[in-house]
């Protein structure tokens, strides 16, 4: 049988980088093939040139045996390949049905250009398998993060592809929107093939039945996941974190702070938020100390994202809001007036400037530094931090993998010398061994006095890496507790009730 | 179930069905008032009304192009005067039915449409906008120098047009009438197209072309076909500047006609009736309004796109109050 996909020496290049070695990959019919490795590691890339969207430098690629490397994106789709993007790419204007019915294999406008409605039954079909029948007549635009995700995932396999490409389908799903799209992937055809590029390695042994780890643009090794589990350089690589996350306390590795930095917590009180006069968030109250790290959990939807928007300015909260840092209060609705009063930023999706260098980044971050009050980080200081971004200082943001444009937000937001740093699921498309990294780095961040409120998905790195955690449901704060209370059996339940979940949080502990 | 859908969606649907139940008696209320015009205006005011009718055709070309496929076109009245000039020279060579005229002219502008689409498309965004103002001036200076066609910038005279039961339209009455029933069609024909598969595919182009491309839409040739066929409703219009004004010159395809058009369609907010709207805004300002203040016609225009520019968020607000009372 000849396979489905073939790369033959497949590399690609952006001037001295590259970013692909050549590879070599036989992907046979039906196969369930998962793509892992550090950020940066080229997997993107992998999708991208099989997808269309970027040439190979050199290589062949050939699906059922007929050479696609001079394809346009669209003929390969018309081939059967079909696929998703690491944030949702839906049409935002365009209601659901009407995205759904973009997806459905084209009855060609131009033969049957004045049929009113095309193809209602196969588009309530698709919508009643994902789900989605009750949100038919909404805009996408207006639909929770989640929704999105799994809108998408309806477009590419509408046309029903023979092969599915998934570029980190899982990043930014809580436990439970995670376990249904595993279960949604899993029920599709058997002869349908996938390729996964995903951080989330649970979701990949469950998925997978063959695994390729990728490291700095090569090719590791290719196997079932027990043969990857097992392999020396994926462990290396990928799989093993410096350190493992179990032995390390929170406490442990704080750096003890410098006297009367633990004065000047921030206070939130009465925060109404909400989009267009609808309240999302309504009358929350926060305390957090100085050095203090409160994570923010709940289901999407549930108001993680809204809040700390309106607390970085970038939504105007209703009146009876109040928020102070160190007593003194910070104006509202006005994101330059939060960053001058200390309120550092890093949205979901990052928001960098795409043309500009990771140094420019740093710079331009130094240069419109208001602040006084945090603790004054320096370029050096930061890039010891991520050491990542030093090699890749002259790299346009665009250019950057997901994970380092990930510390790249970061970083920027950490030079406006933050009192307060709001991190909107700062663990998305970050590799495991990052996501160690990074908890260790927020307690430093800590330790120097800076107040964090972090929004996650991931209750572990939640746990890891907070002093309090609060549930959001339906926009109040349902539940608060420190990670040791979360651990005792009766406060798991009632997360788990209120997470919606009942099988993950055994490893909660 | 139902925690899926969200308060402020669930709004949106409410105000959506609301807008719906009254769009139907608008558009009524609408057609009948501009058809009772002439019974009430004077001859100057119905021969400004049947020009508010062929800005709003070139309007609705226009907003096909920026609304829904989102390209920043500013070149349509290139397509507009092939389809005046084609009606003009098909009146002067004896063939004076409107209908016919209507149907070359509409023909013409999608054949130029066809013939440019393929340099026109190679650009997106403001390298768009340049290359189409280009295709506009460069028509615009060939109407104005090929004199033995065009008659240069003296223009062409055409005889009245006919139609087939009630032989030529002399009274300004008679003409806006067959004005307003051609447009009506074309009203028609676009509403069609914006229901239709193709539009559909052109509103998705402009929300994703990497989506499109990714479902397997060729995103180039789609967007050609929606070119061509605002070309079409540009030349259609321009076949009723023939009929309304019984003449053409390069003036009326000029930059100030670009212009205009262009802010007609972003008075309109992204919609077909906000674009017809703002075609009709335009001509009553300039025009009916501008003549009796001494010619300030355009300042008037320009604090009218102040006044629609400033309001819009006033305006979404109110939408939002008066969705909030309508909730069950």
């Amino acid at each position: 049988m000849t396979d489905l996909l073939h790369l033959d020496q497949v590399s690609r290049r952006y001037g001295g980088l590259n970013a692909l070695h050549p590879i070599d990959l036989h992907i046979p019919q039906g196969r369930r093939h998962g793509i892992i490795g550090p950020n940066g590691a080229g997997k993107s890339t992998l999708l991208h040139l099989i997808a269309g969207t970027i040439r190979p430098s050199s290589g062949r690629i050939l699906l059922h045996g007929t050479d696609i490397t001079s394809h346009t994106p669209d003929r390969r789709a018309r081939r059967g390949i079909g696929r998703t993007w690491q944030h949702p790419a839906v049409f935002p204007r365009l209601t659901v049905a009407d995205n759904i019915a973009l997806a459905l294999p084209s009855r060609s406008c131009f033969t049957a250009p004045f049929g009113t409605d095309p193809a209602p039954a196969q588009t309530e079909s698709v919508l009643a398998r994902f789900g989605l029948a009750d949100l038919a007549g909404l805009r996408a635009g207006a639909l929770s993060y989640g929704q999105q995700r799994l809108l998408e995932l309806a477009l590419a396999t509408a046309g029903r592809p023979r092969l599915l490409l998934l570029d980190e389908p899982s990043a930014g799903l809580g436990p439970d929107d995670i376990r249904q799209l595993a279960d949604t992937l899993g029920q599709l055809p058997t002869d349908v093939t996938i390729i996964c590029v995903d951080h989330d390695l649970d979701l990949i042994w469950q998925l997978c039945d063959t695994v390729t780890v990728l490291d700095h643009g090569r090719h590791l090794t290719t196997g079932t996941p027990a043969q990857v589990r097992a392999h020396n350089g994926a462990r290396a690589a990928y799989l093993q974190p410096t350190t493992t996350p179990a032995d390390r306390s929170p406490e442990a590795d704080r750096p003890e702070s410098a006297p009367g930095s633990r004065t000047g917590g921030v206070s939130v009180a009465g925060l109404t938020a909400g989009y267009h006069g609808h309240p999302v968030v309504h009358d929350l109250d926060l305390d957090i100390p100085a050095g203090g790290i409160h994570a923010l959990l709940g289901r999407n939807g549930a108001g993680k994202s809204t809040t700390l928007a309106a607390l970085a300015g970038h939504l105007p909260p209703a009146a009876g809001t109040a928020v102070t840092i160190g007593g003194k209060p910070v104006p509202l609705g006005r994101p330059a007036c939060a960053a001058a009063a200390g309120i550092g930023y890093v949205p979901q999706g990052r928001r960098l400037f795409g043309p500009l260098t990771v140094a420019e980044h740093l710079t331009a971050a130094t240069a419109a530094r208001q602040t006084t009050h945090g603790h004054p980080w320096r370029t050096d200081e930061v890039l010891d931090l991520f050491p990542t971004l030093h090699d890749r200082l002259a790299t346009p943001a665009g250019r950057l993998s997901g994970g380092e444009q990930q510390m790249l937000a970061l970083a920027r937001a950490l030079l406006a010398h933050p009192r307060l740093l709001l991190l909107d699921e700062p663990t998305e498309g970050l590799a495991p061994a990052i996501v160690a990294q990074l908890a260790g780095t927020i307690h430093r961040l800590a330790g120097a006095g800076v107040s964090v409120l972090l929004a996650e998905h991931r209750i572990p790195f939640a746990v890891q890496a907070a002093d309090q955690c609060s549930v959001l449901a339906h926009g109040t704060i349902a539940m608060t507790a420190t990670p040791a209370e979360l651990a005792t059996a009766g406060q798991r339940q009632q997360l788990g009730h209120l997470l919606g979940i009942h099988h993950t949080l055994g490893s909660l502990a | 179930m139902t925690d899926l859908i969200t308060a402020p969606a669930r709004r949106a649907v409410v105000a959506a069905t609301a807008q719906r139940r009254a769009r139907p008696i608008a558009l009524v209320g609408a057609v009948v008032a501009a058809a009772g015009l002439p019974a009430v205006v004077d001859r100057y005011t119905i021969t400004l009304a049947g020009a508010a009718l062929v800005l709003a055709g070139l309007a609705m070309s226009t907003q096909l192009l920026v609304g829904t496929a989102g390209l920043p076109a500013f070149g349509q009245p290139a397509y507009f005067g092939a389809g005046a000039y084609t009606a003009a020279l098909a009146a002067q060579a004896g063939i004076t039915n409107g209908p016919a005229q209507l149907a070359a002219a509409a023909g013409a502008g999608a054949v130029a449409a066809v013939l440019t689409a393929p340099v026109v498309l190679r650009t997106r965004g403001t390298a768009f906008l340049m290359v189409t103002f280009a295709v506009q001036s460069l028509t615009a200076t060939a109407a104005s120098r090929w004199r033995t066609v065009t008659g240069g910038d003296d223009g062409l005279h055409t005889p009245p047009i006919t139609v087939p039961a009630a032989g030529a339209l002399t009274s300004p009455a008679h003409v806006y009438w067959y004005t307003l029933a051609a447009f009506l069609c074309l009203c028609a024909a676009v509403a069609v197209l914006l229901r239709s598969p193709l539009g559909l595919r052109l509103a998705g182009c402009a929300g994703q072309p990497p989506r499109m491309s990714a479902l397997g839409h060729p995103v180039n040739t789609l967007l050609g076909a929606g070119y061509t066929a605002a070309g079409a409703v540009a030349g259609a219009s321009g076949a009723l500047l023939v009929a309304v004004h019984q003449y053409v010159s390069p003036a009326d395809i000029g930059f100030e006609t670009a212009a205009v058009t262009l802010l007609a369609a972003a008075l309109g907010a992204g919609t077909m009736t906000g674009a017809i709207a703002g075609a009709v805004a335009v001509v009553a300002c300039r025009d009916w309004i501008g003549a009796p203040t001494a010619g300030h016609g355009h300042a008037l225009l320009g604090l009218l796109f102040l006044t629609v520019a400033y309001t819009r968020p006033v305006t979404a607000h109110a939408r939002q109050l008066f969705a909030r009372r309508s909730r069950p």
